[in-house]
């Protein structure tokens, strides 16, 4: 190294650092000059410009579309609703206490008077709603009456759902979205204390009816007010307003007088669902769950303690039974059954099974419900016997045939409707048991009981209420299993139609039109037939078909009539799928009862009392006279089988038979004539 | 030779006006960040105070052995700087269209701040050991050009058009001080010139080349135009004496992008007026000239070339960043050195300074 002495460049290096010196100097002079020029020749304008200025945006909330039935009744909309706010620094305890007085008490959730004043220790600008959508009364006495500072009432808006606890798992209900949902949905727009579809229509169609939120930015002072002597542009980048998009309305095929019908019809049942559909085009016209709950409520938001004890009720009010539980299907799945052994030609209509009350197979002992003696198919599905179908479980490759002619139905696959988490359900096949058996050593594999218990509905199948109701729709209509629909079509706020939703089918089911018929006669059978499991149940306006089923839960063997009723968990779930009017079928329905016990004495009569209100009060007056199977058995859909006519003229003019029977027999008389009599004639 | 820690010397020669000119700096730049932050961002102040302790740290990790140490590493440094900037390119975190960062965790390290030290001192180095009496012409300038503009394209690469403009400003400052002839001078400036139309067409980014037609012609893109408008209502919304600490407007709009490390001044100048603005241009004049007084006490052209390296940094980084704020330049991304939120510019600068610092304590021969 050099030593500094030394080196002969180094004084003109230091030489010429002092012109750097003075370069700084004249850079910082300059810079200093600029601000100069800025800050003190042009500081008054730019200071106007800014001045104690803030820009705003204020959102505009889009208006939510309106959920609408089939006949235009509002079933969700948004309606102004006021709120009490209070600025805690400006209340003052008498004030306070004049506001608790003029609110009574029954508006929950008032802040006590020691959270106010916590509250205004935070900061002057806070403010706290102190009571949610006020009535009318009182708003108008705070608004006359309290003329004391620091408590304002403000206008926002609410949803409202003016039918109540109907149709509540199909409309769903709102509430804020969550800390977590603003995290991972942050790009769809939403913000701290919007509100989101939770459940129902109203998650499932959040995007038509959300709307576009708007906004509008304005120039305000540190106090908040508007000022007007500043351009806006020249504050800000971009556009200064947006006018809000409000959201669709959505028509759906839900008819609210049926739905009514349906919820009213199931009072006696503490957890149920049903389902109507129209058998001509799928669409789905009621949609019940029970327990129910109050959408009002829950859009309003519960306490923690209320969510506990909904969450912890055995009876799940939350759960859509229609769609997001599966059962087996019991004795309505014997219609498959029938079309397996009928398709694939394992019987013929003649052949007979004599029912000694149980069948067995090995060690085990399949019982029946009771001995039916030398049963045919039409006599098997009228009178659910068990043994017939055993029979055909019995036979070769049964198991996996069913699961075919099951997938062909719609059971194990997700009906298409989306809505609530809907299930798929589940049908087992040899192939499922036997990869079961591996899997967990314990159970046997594939044995032929499997396929016994499968053959009546027991066993691994699982399905779902409307599942169970779009199958008999097929079997009504001719074998078109239908895509269900809940929504008919979307409208634009202003009315125009945006979206309409065609019915569409999903599948023609491959069995043929005599099969059909066949199996049609016997679901006749089942309620018109003195025999038939519903037959005790039956309408004596409309002609209903249908299968009744009993599903068990609880395999713990009979009950005598002396033990102990069973726990409400331990009961059979009791159902009854059909169709209406049976000559010439409109509706297709699947009415289950959660442990409700026998599917012809539980879940039969709420189905009767629908149909027959439906078609009494509901369907115009024109349509409320159907064709009659008994007068018209030649057309039917019976048509071919010879046995059918016999039958209903055998057991039409006789209740005698059955004296519990309440009708009276003039109501049988074929000669009465149809239409507005009928009422007078009840 | 001496020790090479000298803790006695550091303590005796101790430059206490570089010292207090630094601690000013890092004051202001404190008092400031807590207007700009308090509100939301309040980690944001934490983070820097931290930064400001590790600087000084570093400050006096620097100063405490003797600089030949550095000189004789200087290449050495150098080509790790160089690494860094390759694997930045490969590997770097990708934010708003450049990799320029590092993602170490809590830390995102931005090697081209420190590349602009390890370039001075690589010239320092070069400038040392190759003494020419009679000024310096394109034959001693051709190994300079080299250690300037390889990191000037890497830098430029990234794209960071800022940096890669404030080393090319030290590279001409230092090499101006070491009598490069100003015949030579001009001709690199021809040069560069007839380059800049290719390099105008070709090798800008849209959006770089937009900032720099919208402040040209401000109508011309009201979007780019935007940034430079805003800062500019807030200095001049400043008048004389500023509307007083935490009583800016314009920051509460929350509009001014990259507030805290490009736009520090803007703030700055709302709020304490032209008098506050005067205080800070003063604090950094004071700073650089007494960067270039040590730089001219200094014994060998290592140390005189190091600090006038330093100093054309400060001033340079400071004229384009107010200059750019005033509406003078266009928005280029230079930070304030020690006003400017971030770590990566806190501790360069500290780190020039402490050299700074090492060449004082040592400007006498022993």
């Amino acid at each position: 190294m050099d030593i500094a002495g030394q080196d002969a460049e180094l004084p003109e290096i230091r030489h010429r650092a002092r012109y750097l010196s003075v370069l700084v100097a004249l850079t910082f002079l300059g810079l200093a000059a600029r601000l100069f020029y800025l800050q003190i020749v042009e500081g008054d304008s730019y200071y106007r410009m800014t001045a104690d200025s803030i820009v705003r945006t204020v959102v505009l909330p889009a208006v939510r579309g309106q959920i609408r039935d089939h006949k235009g009744r509002v079933l969700a909309t948004m309606v102004p609703s006021y709120d009490v706010q209070v600025l805690p620094s400006q209340l003052t305890h008498d004030a306070y206490l004049r506001l608790r007085e003029l609110l009574g008490p029954d508006v929950e959730g008032v802040p006590t008077w020691e959270a106010i004043r916590e509250e205004a220790e935070k900061g002057k600008d806070r403010t706290m709603v102190v009571a949610e959508d006020i009535k009318r009364d009182v708003m108008a006495q705070l608004e006359t009456t309290l003329d004391k500072p620091g408590i304002q009432v403000v206008s926002v808006r609410r949803r409202h759902y003016p039918f109540g606890t109907l149709a509540s798992h199909a409309i769903g209900y709102m509430n804020e979205v969550s800390a977590e949902e603003l995290r991972t949905r942050k790009d769809e727009g939403y913000r701290s204390g919007d509100t989101v579809g939770r459940t129902g229509i109203e998650r499932q169609w959040e995007p038509y009816l959300r709307g576009q939120k708007g906004f509008e930015r304005m120039v305000v002072n540190r106090r908040g007010l508007r000022r007007t002597d500043v351009r806006i542009a020249d504050l800000v980048d971009g556009p200064i307003s947006q006018a809000a998009v409000p959201g669709n309305n959505l028509v759906l095929t839900l008819d609210m007088d049926l739905q009514r019908i349906v919820e009213r019809a199931l009072r006696g049942s503490r957890a149920a669902a049903a389902v109507f559909l129209d058998v001509e085009t799928g669409r789905i016209l009621a949609l019940a769950s029970k327990p129910s709950f109050d959408p009002n409520l829950m859009s309003r938001g519960l306490s923690p303690e209320a969510v506990s004890r909904i969450l912890s009720d055995r009876l799940r009010p939350f759960r859509d039974k229609a769609l997001a539980d599966t059962y087996n299907p019991g004795s309505t799945f014997k219609v498959i059954t029938a079309s397996t052994a009928l398709e694939e030609k394992l019987i013929t209509l003649e052949d007979k099974v004599r029912c000694a009350g149980y069948i067995q197979v090995g060690r085990r002992r399949f019982r029946c419900t009771k001995v039916h003696k030398a049963v045919n198919l039409h006599d098997a599905i009228v009178q659910s016997c068990n043994v017939f179908f055993y029979d055909l479980g019995a036979r070769p490759g049964m198991m996996n045939r069913l699961a075919k002619f099951a997938n062909e139905f719609g059971l194990g696959a997700p009906s298409g409707l989306g809505l609530n988490n809907e299930q798929a359900g589940f049908v087992p096949t040899e192939e499922w048991h036997r990869a079961q058996a591996s899997a967990d050593g314990k159970s046997e594999g594939f044995v032929i009981g499997h396929a016994l218990n499968t053959a009546i509905g027991e066993g691994a199948t699982r399905v779902t209420v409307l599942q169970m109701a779009l199958a008999y729709a097929a079997i009504a209509n001719g074998g078109k299993l239908w895509l269900p629909q809940i929504v008919e079509r979307v409208e634009s706020p202003d009315g125009k139609v945006v979206e309409e939703f065609p019915p569409r089918v999903r599948r023609d089911v491959a069995v043929s039109a005599e099969s059909l018929a066949t199996i049609r006669s016997g679901l006749y059978g089942v309620v018109s037939d003195p025999k038939g499991t519903a037959y005790k149940a039956r309408s004596h306006h409309i002609e209903v078909a249908g299968k009744t089923g009993t599903a068990q839960v609880y395999r713990g063997g009979r009950v005598g009539k002396d033990d102990p009723p069973l726990p409400y968990e331990r009961v059979d779930h009791a159902w009854f799928v059909g169709y209406a009017p049976a000559a010439k079928p409109r509706i297709a329905f699947a009415v289950f009862v959660e442990h409700g016990g026998h599917g012809g004495s539980v879940a039969a009569p709420v189905a009767m009392e629908i149909v027959d209100s439906y078609f009494e009060t509901v369907v115009p007056p024109e349509d409320r006279s159907p064709p009659r199977l008994a007068h018209h058995a030649g057309h039917g859909p019976a048509a071919g089988d010879s046995r059918l006519p016999s039958t209903v003229g055998e057991t039409r003019p006789a209740p005698l038979p059955d004296p519990t029977s309440p009708t009276p027999p003039a109501n049988d008389d074929p000669a009465l004539p149809a239409g507005p009599n009928r009422k007078e004639s009840r | 030779m001496a020790r090479v820690v000298s803790w006695r010397k550091l303590r005796f020669r101790f430059d206490w006006m570089l010292t207090a000119a630094t601690l000013v700096c890092i004051s202001l730049g404190l008092l400031n960040l807590w207007s700009a932050v308090r509100e939301r961002q309040f980690h944001l102040f934490a983070q820097q105070l931290s930064w400001a302790a590790v600087g000084a740290l570093l400050f006096l990790a620097v100063a405490s052995f003797d600089y030949r140490v550095i000189a004789r590493m200087g290449y050495l440094l150098y080509g790790v700087g160089i690494a860094l900037l390759v694997t930045v390119l490969i590997h770097g975190k990708m934010v708003g269209g450049s990799r320029r960062w590092f993602d170490l965790g809590a830390f995102h390290l931005q090697p081209s701040e420190l590349m602009k030290v390890l370039t001075i001192i690589a010239l320092a180095k070069y400038i040392h050991e190759t003494p020419a009496l009679d000024g310096r012409t394109l034959r001693h300038i051709l190994v300079p050009i080299f250690l300037a503009g390889l990191p000037f394209l890497l830098i430029a690469a990234q794209p960071d058009l800022g940096t890669a403009l404030i080393l090319a400003l030290i590279f001409a400052t230092v090499m101006l001080t070491a009598r490069l002839r100003l015949k030579t001078m001009a001709g690199i400036a021809l040069v560069v010139a007839l380059a800049a139309t290719p390099l105008w067409e070709y090798a800008l980014h849209d959006y770089q080349r937009n900032r720099i037609l919208a402040f040209i012609n401000p109508a011309l893109d009201p979007a780019t135009a935007w940034q430079p408008r805003q800062a500019m209502n807030a200095v001049g919304s400043g008048r004389l004496v500023g509307k007083g600490f935490l009583q800016g407007t314009q920051i509460r709009l929350r509009s001014l992008p990259a507030l805290w490390t490009d736009f520090p001044f803007a703030v700055w100048a709302e709020e304490w007026g032209f008098l506050g603005c005067l205080v800070v241009l003063l604090a950094y004049a004071l700073l650089t000239l007494w960067v270039i007084k040590i730089g001219r006490e200094a014994r060998d052209r290592f140390g005189i070339t190091v600090c006038v390296g330093v100093a054309a940094m400060l001033t340079w980084q400071v004229a384009v960043n107010i200059g750019m704020v005033t509406g003078l330049l266009p928005v280029v991304g230079v930070t304030l050195p020690l006003l400017s939120y971030g770590g990566s510019s806190a501790l360069t600068v500290m780190l020039a300074l402490g050299l700074v610092m090492n060449v004082s304590v040592r400007r006498f021969a022993y």
